[in-house]
This record gives structure tokens, C-alpha cells and sequence, in this order.
């Protein structure tokens, strides 16, 4: 999830405080709160899973690459940063599969693609 | 309870535009829901003027601190003027300031249109089934109008760049690029594979240079309980280029709202027959469909560019969250579906 879940839920903490406060215009604080409830809602949703399908991907994007995920810490933002670093990868890899004609390797790659958007998949996604 | 902070200081500056008028107040100043990309407000203004009392209901727009997307305030408020009194109903433009000096940030002050509604939810909550195709009809009808207007006999070719009909496409391409280039947090493998299929697969030169609106879709116009059309909202990307760039952005399928239908509203081939019908134009089916594709790139650059402007610090509102989160895979799927993958 980018912005990742920390850092929002941090933003969320300080717009609660804010919006405590009595001089808030009632159709500003209504605003606020009713989209912070939607953005904490998501962040619920995510949570359990996040760990999980972060080490799956990494894990998949690894062996289409011929290597190894970097599981050495499994604190979200470091599975994150392994996720971008293998992710950079994959579009190399995808570049070189187009450039060489590589169907089956290209296939392959767009396999993984579409099983990414299937793991990070929200219930409220519209597609 | 005491009135807005704002109130003051937005008198002091209609005050300043209007010499003939005295005792200028403005109470009931609001924030209007969403707002990613310009801080929405609705105001009432009072004034005496040759012995009478003036009460407007008017709209402020504003800048945020940082935005979804950055773009030309001027650009925006001659979009309006122009279209103002034509078959594209868009609220009446009053002042347009750049300086951040009144409001902090620059703005724009409109007529408000009250009494209609703007939201996809409600218009989907089942209270308007009844009148959802008129509402269809009204809304590629007036795209089409937007799509057959002259450009240069609006005025618009002044604030608005034009171009070559064969240019259209790079430049619009390159631009959302660019941004991802910028904006990404995180690499982008699907809407990189659909930027090489494009640049690879390029459309035909552009019919004709056309206004485009840039984010014309359910949610962006104001529509009544029999299914008209009030407004037009959100020129806030309005720029020259390929009228099908305007038709296929509501063709992205993010904008179906889980309704299976273009906009929601209507089969995509429907919505194409009623906007050729109103522009005179024609929609190749491959040119149409590589400016979905566009479309979908481009939108992947807006929720990029929203999770980067709250990353950095530069706007920190729960809808530059939000956006990100809602849109970002779910875009990543469109490109998928567009691309025959999904």
C-alpha cells in the first residue's frame, strides 16, 4: 500500500486531534472525519494480510528473476523496499522478454502481474 | 458559533473588486466534500448597490497547499468563460486572482448552481434508475459539443497551447510519463508494459483539435432528478488535443463504478453512438482503444502523483490517501483489462 499504513495511520492520529478541537467548522470536521473513517476502514482492511502477501509476492517476483527474496527483516517497510527493489527487476526482465521475442517469458511475467493486482485487491476496488 | 476565518478576508476582496458596492459581508462559508484537486467552498455574499440589497450564493476556488494534480488556474477559469451561455452548461465565472496575497493561495470565485447533485453514489443508490439513460444521452451529448467546438473562435487557442493533429498523442504521453518518472513511490511494472505497447502502437493523427476537458466523467457535472445536466465541472486539466483523448477517459473502467457499463451509465458502444451523433466526429474502434489505454496510464499518474504529494508532506488530506489506496491497483487492473490480460 503506498502511502504505506504507518505513516498514514500517524497523519490520521494528528487529523483526530485536530478536528477535536471546538472551532472546527461543523461541514469541515464532518469532511475530515468521514474520509479519515473511509482511509482507516482500508487500513483495517489491509493489516492482517499485509505481511503475508508481501513475503508471497517477493517471494514469486524472486523466482522469475532466478534468485532470492531478501527476508532478513520482515517489518513491513523492509518487505516493502525488497517488494520496489524486485519490482525494478521485473521490468528489466519484461523489457529484455520484449526485446528478445521471449513470448513465454513475457507470458510468464504477466502472469505474476495479474496475480499481484488479485493479492492487493481491496473490497472496495472498483475493477 | 464564530463564522469562517475566511469570511473576513473574502469580503475585504469582493469589496476590492466591487467599487460601486457597500457593506460587503459574507457569512455561511463551507467546504464542500473532495476538493483533491482545488479547495471547494460555498458562500453567501451580501452588498448595497444603487440603493439595493445584492445576495449572491457564490462558490470559492482555491489552491491547496499541494495538489492531486498541478495545473493552470487561468487555464481552468477561461475553460468556464468560454463555455459560459453555449450548449456546455457551466456556472457563471465572477473573479479569477493569482496572487497569494488575499486567500493565501491563488483562487477563483464562481456563481454557486444549487439544488443539484454532483455525487456517483447517489446518483447509483437506486432514486434516479428512472431517468439514468436521459441523464446517458445528456452527458455524450454535451461531451460531443465540447468535442465539435472551434477552439480558436472561443478564444481558447490564448491560455491554451495548440498543436499538430499528429503531435497530439506524444505530447499527452509524454506529460504522464514524465509524472510517473517523478511521482512514483514504488516502481510501476504494468503501466510501464502499457506505456512501451503505446509508444509501439501509436493512433492515427487527431480528426481535428478539439477542447478537451481532461476529466470528464460521472461525478464531474451537476444533474437533476429528470436527468439533466446543470454543469459541467473540473476543467481543471482542459487542454488542446484529440477529441476521442476526452471520450476514452470516461471509457476508463475505474470510472464503471462496479456497474459494468461506461460511466456507469450506459455500453460503451451506446455512449460512442451518442457522441458521434453530437460531435460530427468519428470514433475508429483502435483509436479509441489506444486512448483508453492512454486513459489509463494517465489515470495511474494522478494516483501516483496523489500518494507522492502526501509522502512529501505537501498536503496531508485524507483524499490524497484515499485516492491512492482506492485507485492505484484498481487502475493497475484496468490497464490489465484494456490490454486483453484481465
Amino acid at each position: 500500500m503506498t502511502p504505506q499504513v504507518p505513516s498514514v495511520l500517524a497523519e490520521m492520529a494528528q487529523l483526530l486531534m485536530r478536528n477535536a478541537a471546538p472551532d472546527v467548522p461543523p461541514a469541515e470536521r464532518a469532511n475530515a472525519l468521514t474520509l479519515a473513517a473511509a482511509v482507516l476502514g482500508v487500513a483495517g482492511e489491509v493489516w492482517d494480510t499485509a505481511a503475508e502477501n508481501l513475503v508471497a509476492e517477493n517471494r514469486a517476483l524472486a523466482a522469475l528473476l532466478d534468485g532470492a527474496a531478501d527476508e532478513t527483516s520482515l517489518r513491513l517497510s523492509a518487505l516493502h523496499a525488497e517488494n520496489s527493489r524486485l519490482r525494478s527487476l521485473l521490468i528489466a526482465a519484461h523489457v529484455a522478454a520484449e526485446d528478445a521475442g521471449d513470448t513465454a517469458r513475457q507470458e510468464a511475467i504477466w502472469a505474476e502481474l495479474i496475480a499481484s493486482t488479485e493479492r492487493r485487491k481491496l473490497s472496495v476496488s472498483s475493477v | 458559533m464564530a463564522g469562517h476565518p475566511l469570511e473576513p478576508r473574502l469580503a475585504a476582496y469582493i469589496a476590492g473588486r466591487l467599487p460601486d458596492a457597500a457593506d460587503v459581508s459574507v457569512s455561511g462559508l463551507e467546504r464542500i466534500s473532495g476538493g483533491a484537486s482545488r479547495e471547494t467552498y460555498r458562500f453567501r455574499a451580501r452588498w448595497r448597490q444603487g440603493g439595493e440589497v445584492v445576495a449572491r450564493r457564490l462558490i470559492l476556488r482555491r489552491d491547496p497547499p499541494a495538489s492531486l494534480i498541478d495545473t493552470e488556474r487561468r487555464v481552468e477559469f477561461a475553460a468556464y468563460q468560454a463555455f459560459h451561455g453555449t450548449a456546455v452548461p457551466v456556472p457563471a465565472m465572477l473573479w479569477l486572482e493569482e496572487a497569494d496575497g488575499p486567500l493565501d493561495h491563488p483562487f477563483f470565485i464562481a456563481e454557486e448552481m444549487s439544488g443539484y447533485q454532483a455525487s456517483p453514489l447517489l446518483l447509483f443508490a437506486g432514486g434516479y434508475e428512472a431517468v439514468l439513460s436521459r441523464l446517458a444521452e445528456r452527458k455524450w451529448t454535451i461531451l460531443g459539443e465540447i468535442a465539435r467546438a472551434d477552439p480558436e473562435a472561443l478564444g481558447l487557442t490564448q491560455v491554451m497551447p495548440p498543436m499538430a493533429l499528429d503531435a497530439c498523442w506524444r505530447r499527452e504521453l509524454d506529460h504522464w510519463e514524465a509524472i510517473l518518472d517523478s511521482d512514483e513511490a514504488e516502481p510501476q511494472p504494468i503501466a510501464r508494459a502499457a506505456i512501451r505497447w503505446l509508444r509501439a502502437n501509436p493512433p492515427p493523427p487527431a480528426q481535428k483539435l478539439s477542447v478537451v476537458h481532461g476529466d470528464y466523467r460521472t461525478g464531474n457535472f451537476l444533474y437533476d432528478e429528470a436527468g439533466e445536466i446543470h454543469g459541467v465541472l473540473d476543467w481543471e486539466m482542459a487542454h488542446l488535443g484529440d477529441p476521442l483523448e476526452d471520450l476514452a477517459w470516461g471509457f476508463n473502467p475505474v470510472w464503471q463504478f462496479g456497474r459494468g457499463l461506461a460511466g456507469g451509465l450506459l455500453p460503451q458502444d451506446e455512449a460512442t453512438a451518442v457522441w458521434e451523433r453530437a460531435s460530427g466526429l468519428v470514433a475508429d474502434p483502435a483509436a479509441l482503444h489506444w486512448w483508453i489505454l492512454f486513459n489509463c496510464v494517465k489515470g495511474q499518474g494522478i494516483w501516483v502523483g496523489s500518494a507522492r504529494t502526501f509522502i512529501d508532506g505537501g498536503n496531508t488530506d485524507p483524499i490524497m490517501v484515499y485516492a491512492a489506496w482506492w485507485l492505484l491497483n484498481a487502475q493497475d487492473r484496468a490497464i490489465l483489462k484494456v490490454m486483453g490480460r484481465l
